[in-house]
């Protein structure tokens, strides 16, 4: 029996999404420890992606006045990435880090060999910091 | 002051503290890609002291109006008072849908987080697609 789908743009009906396999696409390309291309960063410096059947987790290092600061490891959706990247379709990811005084929603894709972070942080304290955007891009490690 | 960066680590005196200035992102964004099977246009005006974000993606019989949206307005960094991007979500029931846009170089690049809530075990997907502001001076 045919099932009529529900949509709001032309791309929810791709057959790749009726593909339970899409889910976890070449995960490989981002499986590993990342280290920022930018030795100076004040951002993240390193991240460290790992996957648990199709459970993907994203831990993140930030750059810290006194050293490295810890970022929780937090659960990633997998996301099918519907670009293909250097000739080859693979999965994103989406994973939020929530601080208490601040939440960091983000995304990961790799492309071509590098991967990419933006970060979209939001405070919520009273600080009068301004939500910012932020991108990084970081090469493997191991 | 609490931090996770040291990015975020910046001294603002929020007595004093200004809004961030939205005005780089107001107008209507058309995409780039004349054959886009997704969001064709959107349109971001001023809604109260915030913005709204009204979305039109590509059906299978023209443009489907997906609505307006609040949207949270982000500048390029902490310490920045110039809006440089936006998040926000739009909640169809069947389907959750988030946007990330970045202001890159006059272009907005759009990151499309698409996740399917309903029992047509769809994989959620992403979409990442360039958008230009239609200034209407050529």
């Amino acid at each position: 029996m045919n099932q009529t789908l529900a949509f709001k743009q032309s791309s929810d009906l791709h057959p790749a999404l009726s593909d339970p396999a899409t889910r976890t696409l070449n995960a490989g390309n981002l499986i590993g420890r990342w280290v920022n291309t930018d030795p100076a960063t004040r951002g993240i410096a390193e991240l460290i992606i790992d996957q648990d059947g199709e459970q993907f987790y994203v831990r993140a290092v930030g750059a810290g006045a006194d050293g490295p600061i810890q970022w929780p490891r937090t659960r990633a959706q997998a996301l099918a990435n519907l670009e293909e990247e250097a000739g080859q379709r693979s999965i994103a990811l989406a994973a939020d880090f929530d601080f208490g005084f601040m939440k960091a929603e983000t995304y990961l894709r790799a492309n071509k060999g590098v991967l990419v972070i933006v970060l979209f942080n939001v405070f919520l304290d009273e600080s009068g910091r301004s939500n910012y955007v932020n991108r990084e891009f970081y090469y493997r490690q191991d | 002051m609490e931090f996770a960066q040291i990015r975020d680590r910046v001294e603002i005196d929020p007595e004093t503290a200004g809004p961030i200035d939205a005005l780089p992102l107001i107008g209507t964004w058309i995409n780039s890609n004349p054959d886009t099977t997704g969001i064709a246009r959107m349109e971001i005006s001023e809604a109260g002291e915030g913005l709204a974000l009204r979305t039109f993606a590509i059906g299978s019989d023209g443009l489907i109006d997906w609505g307006t949206t609040e949207v949270t307005v982000v500048a390029s960094g902490a310490a920045s008072r110039v809006g440089a991007g936006f998040t926000c979500v739009y909640d169809f029931g069947f389907a959750e849908t988030r946007l990330q846009g970045m202001i890159m170089k006059g272009l907005l690049v759009l990151a499309q987080l698409h996740s399917f809530k309903d029992d047509s075990k769809r994989v959620g997907y992403f979409v990442r697609e360039y958008y230009a502001l239609d200034h209407g001076r050529f």
